[in-house]
C-alpha cells in the first residue's frame, strides 16, 4: 500500500477521520517519530497521520548536523542508507579554532567510548525530502503535505483528542486521535494552540551560505571558528557524485541586525571575513560577493524547555525546547525524543484497541526522560555560545580555559565531546567538567599570553570575570543536576502529568 | 515626474569641480609622501643621497631644526644648502619682537633660545638686530638656564652650565624590574627614548663644541650664571632638590659593580632600540641617541650612526610659510596616519592610486615583538606612527590605516592580506585599552606615569599627555569606531567600557574639545550608539551648535571634519551639512585656477595634530584639502546637493 500524498494541486485526497497518532510537522523529528512509531507496531494495526504545511520542505534553512547518538537512531530507524545515498556526509567530530592565527583543537567523536565514531551531516532540504520518502513507504503512515493545523480538538477534562486541519485550497477537516504530537519546530503552532506557556526569545540570526570544497584542515568535521562577533560554523552537507563536498557556512548575527538588505553583504565582509583563516576567508568572501538575492537567514531562538506533554499531546524536537545551534544538538535531541516515544509505544504494543496506544503514563515517562536531557543540552548550548562569543571578561577567560583544558589530553577532549554531543548525561560528569573549566579559567587568567608584564590589576580583573561567570552558572548547574537525578515519580508543578 | 531644477546642473557641476580640485591637491600630497618606490626601498640602506625635496606631511616647531643645526658640529652631515635651508625656516618663524612663539601664541623661552643659538651657529651675527631682539626676549623670560630640559642639556654639552644643574638620574633605575613604578619602562616611549641617551650623556659627560651661547644666560653681578631651580616650588620640590643633591653626592662614592652593570644595560637598551628605519622613537630621541653613541665611542662610519643620520635626513622636507617653501627638520618620517588618510581620499574617489598604495601600508605593519607589549597582551600587529618603524605600535595610525583598508574595494586583490592585517590590528586595539576604558596611543600606562608626579620641573614630559587629554578622547573614539566597524558592538564589555569612558569625558570636558575631537566622537557614536543614546545626542547637539553664520565651523578643516561627523549621524545630508558643503565649495571655487597644489593647500589651511614629547603640536598642511575632498565626496555619494 502506498500512502496518499496530498499536494496543493491534489485536493481530492484527505486524511481519514481517525488515527492512533497525529504528528504535526514532517521535519526531522516528525518523520523520525512517525518511522519509530511505525516500527514499534510490527503487526501494523496502528495508523499514524503525518502532516506538514510545506510541500517538499521548509524554505528556511535549519538543522543539518547530527551527532553520533542521533546518527545511530537514524540508522536504527532505517534512514541512514537512504540519506547516504542522497549525499549525506559522515562527520568525524568538531574542530575549534580560537582565532585565525590562534589555537586549534580537534574534538573527535572517535574518542568517546561506547558510541558510533561518526555523526552525519546533510543538507536540510535533502534530509527532510529523503526522510519523507522513507516514511512514505511505511504502510501505517499517511503523509500529507501542504496541510496545516488550525485548531486542537478537546474533549472532556480538556483532553486533546484530535486536530482541525486546513488543506490545500482552504479545505478543512477534523481528525481524531488518541495522541497529537507537535513536531512543528521552535515556532510551534501546536504549542500555541495547546496554550503551553513559553519563554521564547530571539537571541539573534544565523546567515547560511553554501560553499563548494571549502579549504579546511579537517574537511569532514564541523569547524567552529571564533574571533568574530559570533562563532562561524563550517561543515559538509553534501557529497556529490564527483566526490566534491558542499559545505554549509553559518554566520551568527546579533538580534538587532546592524545591516539589512544589500548592506548585509558588506557587513558580513567587514565583520566576519577578516576573522577567518586564509584561504577559507577568500572562499567565503567570494561566496558572499557572488551571492544574488537575499541571504538564507534563520532566527536563533532560545526556548527554555516548556512542558512537553499535556493529556493527549506531546511536544518533540524544537517544539519541546531549543537553544542556540552552536552545539548542533537540536536534531539529535529531536531524534532522541522520537526514540523515547517509540520506546513507550513498544511497551504498549499489545494495548487493546479501546485504549490509547500511548496513554498518560507513557507520556509521563516520556516527559521524565525528555526533561533529563533537554535542560542539559540547553544549559550547555547557552554556556558554550556565551563562551565562544567572548563578550565579557569571564567568557573570554573560560574560552582560554577550554583551549587549555582540551590541550591537556585526549581524556579531557573526550569527556567534553561526550557532553556536547549528547552522549553523556551523568550529573557527576557534568559537575566535574564544570569545576575543571572553572579551575582552568582562573589559572589561565593569571597568565598573560603575550604581555611580558601584564599589570596585576588586569590579571585580577580577568580572574574576577571568570569567577563571576562561573558563579553565575552555579544555579544552572544545580538545575541540570537536579533534572538528572529527579525521581520520575515526583509530580511536576502546575500540570496533571 | 517633477521637472529637474534649473539650478541643479550648475551646482552639481560646482560640487564635482570642487571635489576634483581638492582630490588633485590631495594626490599631490600623496606624491609628496613619496609612496611607492621611495618608501618601499629597503630602509636599512645607508644611502647618503641629498635631502628629499618633498613636502613634510607634519611640520613641527623650529626646535628640531635648531638642534639638528647644533648637532651638525658633531656629525658634519648637513650640506651647506641644507644648513641655509634650515636656518631660513628658523628665521621665517621669528616674530618681529624677536621671539619664537609657543603653541599658544606666546613667546617661548626654549624655542627663542634654541632659535638664537642655531642662527648664530649657522653664521648669523649675534649682534644683528633680529638676534639682539631674541636675546633680549630670552633675558626677559629668565635666561636660557630656565629653558626646557633640552635647552639645558645643550647648554651643559656646550660647557655653559655645569652638569650638576640638570636633574640627576640614577643609572640603577634601569636595573629595576619593568613592573616597578620607577622603572624606565613605565614612562612614555618618547621619554624613554630621551632619558636613556640623556643618562649616558650626563655620565660621560658629553662635550660638543658649538658657538657660544653664554650671552643667553642670566648672570649675577659677579658674572656667574644664576642656578636654575630644578624642581617646582613647595615642600615636595625642596625635598626632591635635597634628594637630587644627595644622589649627586652619593655618585662620588664608590658603588661597586652595580653601576657598571646598570650602565651596560642602558647601553644595550640604546643599541637595541634602534628601529628598522635607522632612527629611534622619532627625531629628538634619535639625535640624542646618536650623540650618546658617539660618547660611547662609535665613530662616524659606524653603521648605527650612518643609519641614524640617514633617518634624520629622510625626516627632513619642505614646509611652506608665507607662500615660500623652507627646508624643515620633521618630527618623524612620513606619518602613517596622514599617509593612510591620503590613501583613504584616493579610495573614496575610486582613484587607482589608492589601491596601488595599499601594499605600502600593508608592508608597514608591525610584525615583530616590541617593548609596547610589556603591558599589552596582544601579538604583534597594528601600525607604527611613522613609515619604516617597527618597534612601537601607534593606535592612532592603526585606526587610520584600518579606515583606509576598510574602504578598499571588496574585489581588490589585496583583500586577503588586508583582512589578515586587520585581524591582527583588532587584537592590538583591544589590548591597548586601559583599565579606565580609554585607549592608550603607544603603550598602556603611558599617560599615568608615577614619576611624572614628582615635583620636578620637566616631569610632565615623562608621560604622554594626561589621562583626560582631548587627544586621548580622540584616539579612544577612533579605536572604538574601528572596532565597531569590524563587528564589535556595545554588547561587548570592552566596547561598553570605552563608551562609558567617552561619556564621562564628554560630560566633564566638553567645552575643551576642538572640532576634530567632536567630529571623531560623532563618527564613533554614529557607528556604535542608537539615535537615542545620550552620548550620540549630546555630541550631535554640540557639533551642530558650533556652526557659524556663514555655514562654516571655523577653519576649512574643521568644516570638513564637522561635515563628516554630521553625515555619519544622519541618513541624508541635512541643511547644516549642505551649508557647510556650500562653504567649502565656495572656498575651492574662489581659489584662482592657476594656483599650485601647495598654494591651494596653504590657502585652505591645515590642522594642528598631536606631536611627540617637547613638540606637542604639529601642523598638518594637507589637512584642509584632504578632509575637504573626503567630506565633499561623501556628500555627493549621499546625494547631497548645493
Amino acid at each position: 500500500m502506498t500512502a496518499p500524498i496530498a499536494t496543493s494541486s491534489d485536493v481530492t485526497v484527505q486524511p481519514d477521520g481517525r488515527y492512533d497518532v497525529i504528528i504535526i510537522g514532517a521535519g526531522i523529528a516528525g518523520c523520525a517519530a512517525a518511522q519509530a512509531l511505525a516500527l514499534a507496531d510490527p503487526s501494523g494495526r496502528r495508523k499514524i497521520l503525518l502532516i506538514d504545511r510545506h510541500p517538499g520542505s521548509s524554505p528556511r534553512f535549519a538543522g543539518e548536523f547530527i551527532h553520533p547518538r542521533g546518527a545511530q537512531i537514524l540508522a536504527d530507524l532505517g534512514f541512514y542508507a537512504a540519506l547516504k545515498a542522497a549525499g549525506a556526509v559522515d562527520v568525524d567530530g568538531f574542530t575549534v579554532l580560537e582565532r585565525a592565527e590562534g589555537r586549534y583543537v580537534e574534538l573527535p567523536y572517535g574518542e568517546i567510548p561506547g558510541q558510533r565514531t561518526q555523526g552525519l551531516a546533510a543538507h536540510h532540504k535533502s534530509l527532510v525530502r529523503t526522510m519523507r520518502q522513507v516514511v512514505r513507504e511505511r504502510p501505517q503512515v499517511d503523509l500529507f503535505e501542504g496541510w496545516s493545523i488550525h485548531d486542537l480538538l478537546r474533549g472532556s477534562g480538556d483532553r486533546i483528542h484530535g486536530v482541525a486541519l486546513t488543506g490545500p485550497n482552504g479545505l478543512q477537516v477534523k481528525v481524531h486521535a488518541d495522541l497529537v504530537i507537535g513536531a512543528d519546530g521552535k515556532a510551534s503552532q501546536v504549542r500555541k494552540l495547546a496554550g503551553i506557556p513559553e519563554q521564547r526569545q530571539t537571541v539573534g540570526f544565523t546567515v547560511g551560505l553554501e560553499l563548494r570544497n571549502a579549504k579546511l584542515p579537517a574537511p569532514t568535521w564541523g569547524n567552529i571558528i571564533l574571533g568574530a562577533w559570533g562563532p562561524v560554523l563550517v561543515y559538509p552537507i553534501i557529497r556529490d557524485a564527483d566526490g566534491d563536498l558542499v559545505y554549509r557556512v553559518t554566520l551568527d548575527l546579533p538580534a538587532n541586525l546592524p545591516a539589512k538588505g544589500a548592506r548585509l553583504a558588506e557587513f558580513l565582509l567587514e565583520t566576519f571575513v577578516p576573522f577567518l583563516p586564509h584561504p577559507l576567508a577568500d572562499q567565503i568572501a567570494e561566496a558572499i560577493t557572488s551571492h544574488r538575492g537575499p541571504f538564507e537567514m534563520a532566527p536563533t531562538v532560545n526556548l527554555p524547555a516548556p512542558t512537553a506533554v499535556q493529556p493527549g499531546l506531546a511536544l518533540i524536537g524544537d517544539a519541546g525546547g531549543c537553544s542556540h545551534p552552536i552545539t548542533a544538538s537540536g536534531m539529535t535531541m529531536g531524534l532522541r525524543d522520537a526514540e523515547c516515544l517509540a520506546e513507550e509505544a513498544r511497551r504498549r504494543v499489545d494495548a487493546p484497541n479501546h485504549e490509547a496506544w500511548l496513554d498518560d503514563s507513557s507520556l509521563r515517562r516520556y516527559r521524565a526522560e525528555h526533561d533529563r536531557y533537554v535542560p542539559t543540552r540547553q544549559a550547555l548550548a547557552d554556556a558554550i555560545y556565551e563562551v565562544f562569543r567572548g563578550g565579557n571578561e569571564g567568557a573570554r577567560a573560560i574560552q582560554r580555559a577550554l583551549f587549555d583544558y582540551w590541550a591537556s589530553g585526549p581524556t579531557a577532549r573526550a569527556r567534553s565531546m561526550a557532553l556536547l554531543s549528547c552522549a553523556e548525561g551523568r550529573p557527576q560528569v557534568f559537575l566535574s567538567e564544570y569545576l575543571k573549566a572553572a579551575r582552568y579559567a582562573i589559572e589561565s587568567s593569571l597568565v598573560a599570553r603575550h604581555a611580558a608584564h601584564l599589570p596585576t590589576r588586569d590579571r585580577l580583573r580577568q580572574v574576577s570575570g571568570a569567577m563571576q561567570l562561573a558563579s553565575n552558572k552555579l544555579g544552572l548547574v544545580a538545575q541540570v543536576m537536579w533534572a538528572q537525578v529527579r525521581p520520575a515519580w515526583l509530580p511536576h508543578d502546575r500540570t496533571f502529568l | 515626474m517633477p521637472a529637474p531644477s534649473l539650478t541643479r546642473v550648475p551646482t552639481e557641476g560646482r560640487l564635482r569641480a570642487a571635489i576634483t580640485r581638492a582630490s588633485a591637491a590631495t594626490a599631490w600630497w600623496r606624491e609628496q609622501a613619496a609612496l611607492g618606490p621611495a618608501l618601499a626601498r629597503p630602509i636599512a640602506t645607508t644611502t647618503t643621497s641629498p635631502a628629499p625635496a618633498g613636502h613634510l606631511l607634519t611640520v613641527p616647531d623650529i626646535g628640531l631644526s635648531c638642534e639638528i643645526l647644533l648637532a651638525d658640529r658633531l656629525f658634519h652631515d648637513l650640506a651647506p644648502a641644507e644648513r641655509q635651508g634650515l636656518a631660513g625656516w628658523i628665521r621665517a618663524n621669528q616674530q618681529p619682537s624677536g621671539a619664537w612663539l609657543d603653541d599658544a601664541g606666546g613667546p617661548d623661552l626654549s624655542r627663542t633660545a634654541l632659535g638664537w643659538w642655531a642662527l648664530v651657529e649657522s653664521g648669523d651675527d649675534p649682534e644683528a638686530e633680529h638676534l639682539v631682539r631674541a636675546r633680549r626676549i630670552v633675558h626677559e623670560l629668565g635666561g636660557a638656564q630656565r629653558g626646557s630640559i633640552e635647552v639645558r642639556l645643550w647648554l651643559a654639552m656646550a660647557g655653559h652650565m655645569p652638569w650638576a644643574w640638570l636633574p640627576t638620574m640614577p643609572a640603577e633605575l634601569w636595573l629595576l624590574p619593568t613592573l616597578a613604578w620607577l622603572s624606565p619602562s613605565r614612562v612614555s616611549p618618547w621619554a624613554r627614548g630621551v632619558m636613556t641617551p640623556y643618562l649616558l650623556l650626563s655620565r660621560a659627560p658629553a662635550k660638543v663644541h658649538v658657538s657660544s651661547a653664554a650671552s643667553l644666560l642670566l648672570t649675577r653681578p659677579d658674572g656667574e650664571p644664576i642656578l636654575p631651580r630644578l624642581v617646582q616650588p613647595g615642600l615636595g620640590g625642596d625635598l626632591l632638590q635635597a634628594f637630587d643633591q644627595s644622589v649627586k653626592l652619593i655618585r662620588k662614592l664608590p658603588r661597586g659593580p652595580i653601576l657598571g652593570v646598570a650602565l651596560a644595560r642602558v647601553q644595550r637598551w640604546l643599541i637595541g632600540a634602534q628601529q628598522n628605519h635607522g632612527g629611534w622613537f622619532s627625531v629628538r630621541p634619535t639625535l640624542l641617541s646618536l650623540i650618546a653613541l658617539r660618547v660611547m665611542g662609535a665613530n662616524y662610519d659606524d653603521p648605527r650612526i650612518v643609519r641614524g643620520l640617514s633617518y634624520l635626513r629622510r625626516a627632513r622636507g619642505l614646509a611652506r610659510l608665507h607662500g615660500r617653501p623652507h627646508l624643515v627638520q620633521g618630527l618623524t618620517c612620513p606619518p602613517l596616519a596622514t599617509v593612510a588618510r591620503l590613501v583613504r581620499v584616493a579610495l573614496a574617489a575610486s582613484d587607482p592610486a589608492g589601491e596601488a598604495a595599499i601594499p605600502f601600508l600593508l608592508a608597514e605593519e608591525i610584525r615583530q615583538s616590541g617593548e609596547w607589549q610589556l603591558r599589552t597582551n596582544a601579538p604583534a600587529g597594528g601600525w607604527p606612527c611613522e613609515a619604516g618603524a617597527d618597534k612601537y605600535v601607534d593606535t592612532h595610525s592603526t585606526c587610520a590605516v584600518l579606515d583606509a583598508l576598510l574602504a578598499l574595494p571588496k574585489d581588490s586583490g589585496h583583500q586577503s592580506q588586508a583582512r589578515a592585517a586587520m585581524r591582527r590590528a583588532v587584537e592590538v586595539l583591544l589590548a591597548m585599552q586601559e583599565p579606565d576604558g580609554g585607549f592608550a596611543r603607544f603603550e598602556r600606562g603611558e599617560s599615568e606615569v608615577f614619576m611624572a608626579r614628582f615635583p620636578l620641573r620637566d616631569a610632565q614630559i615623562l608621560a604622554a599627555g594626561s589621562p583626560t587629554d582631548p587627544a586621548r578622547v580622540c584616539v579612544s573614539a577612533a579605536a572604538l569606531r574601528q572596532l565597531a566597524r569590524l563587528g564589535f558592538q556595545a554588547d561587548d564589555d570592552r566596547i561598553a567600557r570605552g563608551l562609558q569612558w567617552l561619556w564621562q569625558r564628554v560630560t566633564v570636558d566638553f567645552a575643551g574639545f576642538d572640532l576634530g575631537t567632536l567630529a571623531e566622537l560623532a563618527l564613533c557614536s554614529a557607528t556604535l550608539c542608537p539615535p537615542t543614546h545620550p552620548l550620540r545626542q549630546t555630541v550631535e547637539r554640540q557639533l551642530r551648535g558650533r556652526q557659524r553664520e556663514d555655514g562654516s565651523f571655523g577653519a576649512p578643516i574643521d568644516t570638513a571634519l564637522a561635515m563628516q561627523g554630521l553625515m555619519a549621524l544622519e541618513p541624508r545630508p541635512c541643511i547644516q551639512t549642505q551649508r557647510a558643503a556650500r562653504h567649502l565649495v565656495q572656498l575651492l571655487d574662489s581659489a584662482p585656477a592657476e594656483l599650485a597644489q601647495a598654494a591651494l593647500s596653504e590657502r585652505l589651511g591645515g590642522a594642528w595634530t598631536a606631536g611627540l614629547g617637547l613638540s606637542r603640536l604639529c601642523q598638518d598642511p594637507s589637512g584642509g584639502v584632504r578632509e575637504a575632498a573626503l567630506a565633499l565626496t561623501r556628500f555627493a555619494e549621499q546625494g547631497g546637493q548645493l
